[in-house]
């Protein structure tokens, strides 16, 4: 048994004054828990921290967090996560929503900050469906799902949300739910300590809307844990071939970690920046630059 | 119900004592945090009960570190929350809007339940036989615990057997 190493911060240092307000027994209470530990585990002090959300039950997830926090708007999370690290690549940056935030609304997002590989880590709140606005069919219900928009069953085939990711060349992708919370606490924590762009679609069961086999013993029931089943996270095809099983599996852990991430956008930026500084004209002549000589 | 990182063969009374007072914090936060969504749904006789579920778990917590102090002083812990997940904490979803005192007990007989084959699995695992003592001792505590809430239970008007899901609405088209 080996003890792990103190850290400068507690969990408790994370957790906001302001009381949730999820409906009671809801998943997100047990993934707002595994944020602060895998905060705290990470060691940077909250002012340190931005925590960028769009809208559903599950954005409200800043506001619970004791950092800098933003609730933007719809499906918009990604976008000005992105804004703000660029700005201040400093900071550590956490994006947040749910799935129909994140793949729905806001899906056409993701594909542009995996290419660009912003140094960001994105957690996904998945619970097949909208809960805030009571009940409808979300991009990951399951096909066949009765809801009040869809009273005769859904037509649809879901999104595949770490497929999704895969394809594009995400250099992270895992997977946690509320049924391990020192497991979904850890893969947080590992997601952040990725030097690129980390995706983390968590299972979060919607107590009021979700299916009895969405909660937690139907998550239990259906739950494998990747590094028991061996699975290399460096084999990218081996986790495209897991990732296929979502919706009848719930694999828990790291899917996919690039074993050689590629310089991130903000750093290339930097670079960048550092590169033309060096012939740039002084600020007070910059409007030189647009007169025709 | 989990453990990650505990070699039980090997679990000295100094970690075991912390295990135990690490299992009765993590389930008096959960019934904390239990309060407060019952409060913020104006539920309070769930709140309250929870509550009183928060003030035990605190009370055994304590005993077992002035009793882990006692014997171990400010020696460093082994042990870390991150190796233990709902072994006495009801689970996160036991939680329901607008439970009645009724339910809420349920849900806290469930883990006392939970908690008492935790201690029960584990048992033949230890080899330190004063581990093994004080894993027997929590194992009839959670008993004791059990019987308590039994009694609470007791203390109840009859159930009246209609639940919420009774009255909720099948999906309709928008």
């Amino acid at each position: 048994m080996s003890a792990n190493a103190t850290c400068e911060f507690q969990a408790k240092d994370y957790k906001s004054d302001l009381k949730p307000i999820w409906c009671p027994g809801c998943g997100d209470y047990s993934v707002v828990q595994g944020i602060y530990r895998a905060l705290a585990a990470v060691g940077r002090p909250p002012h340190e921290v931005a925590f960028i959300s769009g809208i559903g039950c599950s954005s409200r997830i800043p506001g619970y967090t004791t950092a800098y926090g933003f609730n933007t708007v719809h499906g918009r999370a990604l976008p000005i996560a992105q804004g703000i690290k660029l700005a201040n690549p400093d900071l550590l940056v956490l994006a947040a929503g749910g799935d129909g935030d994140g793949f729905s609304i806001g899906g056409g997002h993701i594909a542009h900050l995996i290419r660009r590989n912003i140094d960001i880590t994105y957690l996904v709140m998945d619970n097949q469906i909208y809960g805030l606005t009571k009940g409808q069919l979300s991009p990951t219900s399951q096909k066949g799902r009765t809801t009040c928009t869809s009273p005769y069953g859904s037509l649809e085939n879901p999104v595949n949300p770490l497929l999704y990711v895969l394809a594009y060349g995400a250099g992270f992708v895992a997977q946690a739910s509320p049924t391990d919370l020192a497991g979904m606490a850890a893969i947080i924590e590992e997601a952040i300590r990725f030097p690129g762009f980390a995706f983390v679609n968590i299972q979060s069961p919607c107590v009021t809307y979700g299916e009895e086999v969405q909660q937690i013993k139907g998550l239990k029931a259906i739950s494998e844990n990747l590094a028991s089943l061996g699975h290399n996270p460096a084999d990218r095809l081996a986790a495209m071939d897991l990732a296929q099983h979502y919706g009848e599996k719930l694999h828990l852990g790291v899917f996919y970690r690039n074993p050689e991430p590629a310089p991130t956008y903000d750093a290339l930026i930097r670079e960048r920046q550092a590169a033309l500084s060096k012939d740039a004209p002084p600020k007070e002549r910059i409007l030189d630059l647009f007169i025709k000589k | 119900m989990t453990t990650r990182g505990i070699d039980f063969k090997a679990l000295s009374l100094k970690d075991a004592l912390d295990l135990a007072v690490l299992v009765e914090e993590e389930a008096k936060e959960r019934y904390e945090d239990f309060a407060a969504q019952m409060d913020q749904h104006r539920t309070p006789d769930a709140a309250r009960f929870f509550r009183y579920m928060a003030l035990n778990e605190a009370k055994h917590g304590e005993a077992l570190a002035a009793r882990r102090a006692e014997l171990f002083g400010s020696a460093p812990s082994a042990v870390t929350r991150a190796m233990i997940f709902d072994i006495e904490a009801p689970d996160f979803d036991a939680a329901r809007a607008f439970m009645s005192p009724r339910q809420a007990m349920k849900a806290a007989l469930a883990s006392e339940v939970k908690a008492h084959a935790f201690f029960v699995e584990a048992l033949p695992a230890l080899k330190d036989a004063a581990v093994k003592a004080l894993f027997e001792e929590l194992r009839d505590e959670e008993v004791q615990h059990q019987d308590l809430v039994q009694a609470e239970l007791a203390k109840l008007p009859p159930d009246s057997g209609l639940s919420d899901e009774d009255f909720v609405d099948e999906p309709t088209a928008q």
